[in-house]
């Protein structure tokens, strides 16, 4: 079996579990809570059935494909800011803090990706490459600030409900594929980037995956252990001796 | 050189969402741990530390600073990760159809959430002071908040006839 009918599979077998997700989307009304997370997924199948029925043509295919990937970009943004809401709107005290820090990292990704932008903009002499540049420095933008979420709730102790933190998960695993496989794909020889895209179409369908896991996963339950009054006492004896030595 | 910055960026990601699977799987059992906030209090007296500043000699002082500062720094730890926990628990009680109960948990989480935000303040300042023991920086007010907590969570506690564990007596 060739790398080209390989790829071919993934790619038809990622049109089949999107297919499936927007079904789950739809079964569980999550729709209603992750509107923009839906309409990431909605657009990435409606894209991959245009991108399916244009292959033949490869002017309509090119313009079809990233037009659809900058509509994805712009919605993967989207969600990102869904999920600072979904996981920072329970906590008030800490929301004000954290939108500014959002903001702040926000600009503090936009410089490095502009940055990335103009190292390479002498390189860029043909219309894909310059596409591939914008699609990079736009998950630098994606990934970083997924990095932050990750980051910032972790510092604030919080708990991320099971749907969002599979949105994050898996739209920080496939922004991370794709920022690598973007990078290198100006600097590889044809035979490489058709490895880039299997690789890519891979982690693309285990996003999926992830999505469709954490979405179908029943809600984990709070599990609080107490610790016993005699290992209370030990500590508080334990921390006065060593205070009053 | 851009090419290795973005791969090292994306390396950085994979091992960052890696990291927060493992934690979850850890955070699935939460474990409160009890605080002694009389010893706590003690340690973060500043008459105390001024007493030991002018009797002891200075390398001896700053090996006690330090020594307190490590313990001091455990204990905002576990009020730290009490906090987490309690803002975990109140997120179920606050989705609770008594209106009471909902609204007791909401005040719960904000004062864990405060409690959390001034903990990572105080680490900070610990770690600044621990760096250079002469420095004195005003302590952060976290006992009075932590009490406040553990009264609010006595409260939702009572509210909840049906919580078994006597939650509010184990932090």
């Amino acid at each position: 079996m060739s790398l080209r009918a390989v790829i071919y599979d993934v790619w038809i077998l990622g049109i089949g579990l999107q297919t499936v997700l927007a079904l789950v989307l739809l079964g569980k009304r999550a729709w209603q809570r992750y509107p923009v997370f839906s309409a990431y997924v909605f657009l990435n199948l409606f894209g991959a059935a245009l991108s399916y029925a244009v292959f033949q043509n490869k002017i309509v295919y090119f313009y079809a494909f990233w037009i659809c990937e900058a509509v994805g970009i712009i919605l993967g943004l989207g969600v990102v800011r869904e999920i600072f809401t979904n996981v920072f709107s329970p906590h008030p005290a800490l929301r004000r803090l954290a939108k500014i820090i959002f903001r702040v990292a926000v600009v503090g990704l936009v410089v490095p990706a502009v940055g990335a932008i103009y190292a390479q903009s002498g390189n860029a002499k043909s219309i894909p490459y310059a596409v591939l540049l914008a699609a990079q420095a736009a998950r630098i933008v994606e990934v970083g600030l997924i990095m932050f979420l990750f980051l910032c709730s972790s510092a604030f102790g919080l708990h991320w409900r099971q749907n969002v933190f599979g949105m994050a998960l898996g739209l920080g695993m496939i922004g991370a594929v794709e920022l690598v496989t973007v990078t290198l794909m100006g600097h590889v020889n044809s035979a490489t980037a058709e490895t880039l895209n299997l690789v890519h179409g891979i982690s693309f369908s285990t996003s999926l995956l992830i999505w469709l896991g954490y979405l179908l996963a029943p809600e984990r339950l709070v599990a609080v252990e107490v610790p016993k009054r005699a290992q209370l006492e030990q500590w508080n004896q334990a921390v006065t001796e060593l205070i009053s030595r | 050189m851009i090419t290795v910055i973005v791969i090292a960026l994306a390396l950085c990601a994979v091992v960052l969402f890696y990291t927060a699977v493992r934690s979850r799987r850890k955070q699935a059992a939460e474990l409160f741990r009890p605080v002694d906030l009389n010893a706590f209090r003690t340690l973060m007296d500043r008459d105390d530390e001024l007493f030991m500043k002018e009797k002891l000699p200075r390398s001896k002082f700053t090996r006690l600073k330090r020594q307190r500062i490590r313990v001091t720094v455990r204990y905002v730890a576990r009020i730290a990760s009490n906090a987490s926990a309690v803002l975990h628990i109140g997120e179920t009680a606050r989705l609770s159809s008594t209106p009471e109960v909902a609204s007791t948990a909401a005040q719960v989480m904000e004062l864990a959430a405060q409690i959390r935000l001034q903990c990572l303040v105080a680490m900070g300042k610990l770690l600044l002071e621990y760096a250079m023991p002469s420095l004195q920086l005003t302590p952060a007010m976290l006992v009075p908040k932590y009490q406040s907590l553990r009264e609010n969570v006595r409260r939702l506690g009572d509210l909840q006839t049906q919580t078994p564990i006597p939650l509010a007596s184990a932090i």
